[in-house]
C-alpha cells in the first residue's frame, strides 16, 4: 500500500464482463478521466470508500481477453501489471468475469494469478444465474483458484459491500500461482529462464520476452537478455501456444465439478434475437431503420433546447450591454466572448443525445451485432466494423463522432476513421448549404413530388459520405503504420440498459467536449472579433469618412449606422486579410467580402452566414434571413456585371465547404485523440487543397 | 481601462492558444508499435 491508508486496485476484465458498472458502483461520481502517458487511450480512476479510515483508488483499465496484448488499450494492462515503477501498480487486482463467459474468461485471470499479484475473482451478473440455469460451488471454485470469489451483480448492487471488504482484506489473499504450468510447456527452458531473471516472477519474465514492447523498466543487461530470447521466436510462438492449451485444460478441470449448466432451464431469446439482428439482409434494414430514427431523434429533439440556448444567449449579450458601460471591453464580452460560449453551449443538447442513443446501444449489446454485421464491408475502405457508429454520428457533429472512435482497438484504422470522418455532412454546414442552394438552384419539383433543392442538400451529404469512404481506400494504401488487423468480436448478452451508466457516459462525454474542445472555440472567437473589430487608421476614421461620404443622400441612422459597420469591417484587420487572399480565391470566383467570410468561419463553418450577412449590412436572425438571401441575390460582380452568387459561384462555394476543413473544434480534437499536430495538419491541408482545387474546377466548368 | 480590458483578454486568448498547442509537453513512453507516439 503506497499510502498507508489508500489501497491501489485495478480493475481487469474482458470487454462487456460488466466491469465499467461495476466500477460506476464502486465510485459513483468521484471519477477523473485522463489519459495514459503519451497516448490517448482513456485511464479512468475512482475512489472507493471501504470503510472509515481506509479507501480504495481504482483503476479501471481498458477491456482485454489476456495479457497478450493485441491493441495498444491491451498493452496498457500488461505495463500497469509489470511496471513496478508505475503509480499505478496495483495493490491489488480485481478480475470481472461475466456468468455466462465464466470459461473463457477466466483465461485473463489464470494469467494475473500466475503473476503473483493478490487477486480478487468477481464473478458478475449473477441475478442471471437462475434464467441461464447455472450453478456454482462458490467454495469448491475458491479452493480449486487459490483465491476469494464475489459473487456480484453490478447493475442490481448486488455483492459490492463483500467486494469492498475483500479489497480492505487483500493481504490475507493467496498469491501462490494456481498450477505449475511452466513445467509442463519445457522444464529446462524455463529453469533458464528463472536463472537469468532471478529478481522476477518467472511468468513475469515469460510475459517479457514473448511482448513486443520495449519495457521502459528493465535496466539495459535486462533488455539485452529480453532480446537474446526473443531471438527463437518460432519457440516462443510454440510455447504461447501450449500454454493457452494448458491454462484451458486446467480451467475444463476446475470448472467442471464447481460450475453447472442445466439447458433445460435456460431459455434462448439471446440466439433468436442475434439470428434476426446479424441477419445478412434484416439485419442491415433493422440498422438502416435505428439509425433513421436516432437522426430524426437527434435533429428533431435537439432543436428546441438548441433555440433555447441560442435565445438565452443572445439575451444575455444584450442584456450585458445594457448593464455595463459602454465600451470595447462591453463590446467584447457581448459580441465575442458570449457568443464564443455560445456556440459551444448550442452544441450540447445534440452531443448528449447522441451519446445517449450511442451508450443505449451499446448497453443493451446491439452494437457488436452492429460492428459484426458492418466488419465486412468496412474492412475493404481500410476501416472497421467499428468505423460505422463515429462516421454516421459525423453527420451531426464531427468532434463527438471523433471522440466515439476511441473503441476501435487498431491504430490505422482508428487514425483512418478520425481523418475522414470530418468530411461527414455535419450540422453547422446545414446553415451555408440551405443559403446557397436558395440563392442557386430553383425552388422546383422534380418527377411530381420530390423538390430539386431538397434533391441537392440530399447529394451533398451523400457527396461526403462518398469523399469519406474514397479518402478511406487512399490513406489505407498510403498509410505505413504497422499494425495486427484482428477481428475478435464479442457478442455480449442482451440487457436492459442501465440509466446510471448511461447518464455518467453522457455526463463524461459531454464535460470532455466542454472543457477540451470549448476553450479552444471560446479563445479563438475572442481572437477573432478583436480582429474584426480594430484596424488600422482607416478603420478609426471610418465614421468621419462614411458620414462626409453619404452626407448628402439623406439617409437614415439606421442607414448610415450599417454603411459605417460595412465600412469598418472592410478596413479591419480581418477585413485586410480578405483582400490580402482575394487573389488567391479569386480563380474559385470570391471576391474579398467571401474571402471574409472564409476567414471568419475558419474557426466554424456557420459563421459563414453570420459573416456575409454582417459584410452585407443586414441582420443575420433567422426571421430576417430572407433579406440576407435578397441582398446576396442583389449583389453584383463589377467585374462581369453579372450577380456575385450565380450558379459557377455557388456551386464552387458548396464544394470548398463540402470539403474543406472549416472548423477548429475539429481541429482541437484531432490534436487530442492521435497526440500529434501531424494530423490534424495534414487533414488542414489536405482537405483544403481538395476543397481548393474542386472549387476552382467546378467555377471554370460552369461559368 | 476597457481598453486594457480587452488587450488582457486577448494577450489570455493567444497566451492560451499558444500554450496549448506548442508547449505542451509530451511523454515518449508506453509506445509500442501499434501507436504513433
Amino acid at each position: 500500500m503506497s499510502d498507508d491508508k489508500v489501497v491501489k486496485v485495478a480493475l481487469i476484465g474482458n470487454p462487456n464482463t460488466g466491469k465499467t458498472s461495476l466500477f460506476n458502483q464502486l465510485t459513483g461520481l468521484k471519477q477523473k478521466v485522463g489519459n495514459y502517458p503519451g497516448i490517448t487511450v482513456e485511464k479512468k480512476i475512482g475512489i472507493c470508500k471501504l470503510n472509515d479510515t481506509f479507501k480504495a483508488e481504482i483503476t479501471d483499465l481498458p477491456g482485454t481477453y489476456s495479457i497478450n496484448p493485441t491493441s495498444l488499450d491491451e498493452t496498457l494492462v500488461l505495463d500497469t501489471l509489470l511496471n513496478e515503477k508505475n503509480d499505478s501498480l496495483p495493490d491489488v487486482v480485481v478480475v470481472v468475469v461475466e456468468i455466462e463467459n465464466i470459461k473463457r474468461n477466466l483465461l485473463l485471470f489464470t494469467q494475473i494469478k500466475d503473476l503473483k499479484i493478490p487477486t480478487i475473482l468477481v464473478i458478475n451478473m449473477v441475478d442471471q444465474m437462475k434464467r441461464k440455469g447455472i450453478e456454482i460451488d462458490v467454495k469448491l471454485l475458491e479452493e480449486s483458484l487459490n483465491t476469494k470469489i464475489v459473487l456480484a451483480s453490478a447493475r442490481k448492487k448486488i455483492g459490492i459491500e463483500e467486494l469492498k471488504a475483500a479489497i480492505l482484506d487483500y493481504k490475507k489473499l493467496d498469491t501462490n500461482p494456481i498450477s505449475n504450468i511452466t513445467d509442463r510447456i519445457d522444464k529446462e527452458y524455463f529453469t533458464k529462464l528463472k536463472n537469468e531473471f532471478p529478481e522476477f516472477s518467472l511468468y513475469k519474465s515469460w510475459l517479457l520476452i514473448t511482448q513486443n514492447n520495449e519495457f521502459d523498466f528493465l535496466n539495459n543487461q535486462q533488455k539485452e537478455l529480453v532480446l537474446k530470447f526473443r531471438e527463437d521466436l518460432s519457440c516462443i510462438k510454440k510455447y504461447q501456444h501450449k500454454e493457452t492449451i494448458l491454462r484451458y485444460q486446467i480451467i475444463n478441470n476446475v470448472l467442471k465439478d464447481s460450475f453447472k449448466v442445466d439447458k433445460s432451464k435456460a431459455s434462448d431469446l439471446r440466439g433468436i434475437l442475434d439470428r434476426v439482428l446479424t441477419h445478412k439482409i434484416f439485419g442491415y434494414v433493422i440498422f438502416a431503420l435505428i439509425l433513421l430514427f436516432i437522426f430524426q431523434g437527434i435533429f428533431d429533439w435537439a432543436t428546441y433546447p438548441m433555440d433555447l440556448i441560442d435565445g438565452a444567449f443572445a439575451s444575455l449579450s444584450s442584456w450585458v450591454k445594457t448593464v455595463l458601460p459602454p465600451g470595447t471591453f462591453t463590446n467584447l464580452i457581448a459580441e465575442g466572448v458570449i457568443p464564443g460560449i455560445g456556440g459551444v453551449v448550442i452544441f450540447i443538447p445534440q452531443i448528449a443525445i447522441l451519446f445517449t442513443f450511442i451508450a443505449i446501444l451499446e448497453e443493451t449489446g446491439y452494437m457488436s451485432r452492429v460492428v459484426f454485421l458492418m466488419d465486412k464491408i468496412m474492412r475493404k475502405f481500410g476501416m472497421s466494423g467499428k468505423s460505422v457508429i463515429p462516421l454516421i454520428s459525423g453527420t451531426a457533429c464531427a468532434i463527438p463522432a471523433i471522440m466515439a472512435s476511441r473503441n476501435i482497438g487498431n491504430w490505422k484504422e482508428r487514425l483512418i476513421t478520425i481523418l475522414v470522418i470530418p468530411f461527414t455532412t455535419c450540422s453547422a454546414r446545414l446553415p451555408v448549404y440551405a443559403i446557397l442552394i436558395a440563392l442557386i438552384i430553383p425552388d422546383q419539383e422534380v418527377l411530381g413530388i420530390l423538390n430539386l433543392q431538397g434533391l441537392t442538400m440530399m447529394a451533398l451529404y451523400l457527396l461526403g459520405f462518398t469523399a469519406a469512404i474514397l479518402s478511406a481506400v487512399l490513406l489505407n494504401s498510403t498509410l505505413k503504420i504497422k499494425g495486427k488487423s484482428l477481428f475478435v468480436i464479442e457478442m455480449p448478452n442482451y440487457k436492459i440498459p442501465s440509466i446510471k451508466n448511461i447518464f455518467y457516459e453522457v455526463v463524461e462525454k459531454t464535460k470532455a467536449f466542454i472543457f477540451g474542445a470549448g476553450k479552444i472555440i471560446l479563445a479563438i472567437s475572442i481572437v477573432l472579433w478583436f480582429l474584426a473589430s480594430n484596424g488600422p487608421s482607416t478603420f478609426k476614421n471610418a465614421e468621419q469618412f462614411v458620414t462626409s461620404k453619404e452626407e448628402n443622400k439623406d439617409l437614415s441612422e439606421s442607414a448610415l449606422h450599417k454603411k459605417v459597420a460595412a465600412y469598418k469591417l472592410e478596413n479591419s484587420y480581418i477585413g485586410y486579410m480578405g483582400k490580402s487572399i482575394e487573389p488567391a480565391i479569386k480563380p474559385m470566383g470570391y471576391d474579398w467580402k467571401i474571402g471574409i467570410a472564409l476567414i471568419s468561419s475558419f474557426a466554424a463553418r456557420e459563421v459563414f452566414v453570420g459573416a456575409l450577412a454582417t459584410i452585407y449590412n443586414v441582420d443575420s436572425d433567422s426571421e430576417n434571413s430572407g433579406t440576407i438571401k435578397q441582398r446576396m441575390a442583389a449583389e453584383i460582380n463589377p467585374d462581369t456585371g453579372k450577380k456575385r452568387f450565380d450558379f459557377p459561384t455557388g456551386v464552387s462555394l458548396l464544394l470548398f465547404y463540402a470539403f474543406a476543413m472549416q472548423c477548429v473544434g475539429t481541429l482541437a480534437i484531432v490534436k487530442r485523440e492521435t497526440n500529434s499536430w501531424k494530423w490534424p495538419i495534414f487533414q488542414l491541408v489536405g482537405m483544403g487543397l481538395l476543397a481548393y482545387i474542386s472549387a476552382i474546377i467546378a467555377f471554370n466548368i460552369f461559368s | 481601462m476597457q481598453d486594457i480590458l480587452v488587450y488582457i483578454a486577448l494577450g489570455l486568448a493567444i497566451g492560451f492558444l499558444v500554450k496549448k498547442y506548442f508547449f505542451k509537453s509530451k511523454k515518449k513512453g508506453n509506445c509500442n508499435t501499434d501507436c504513433d507516439c
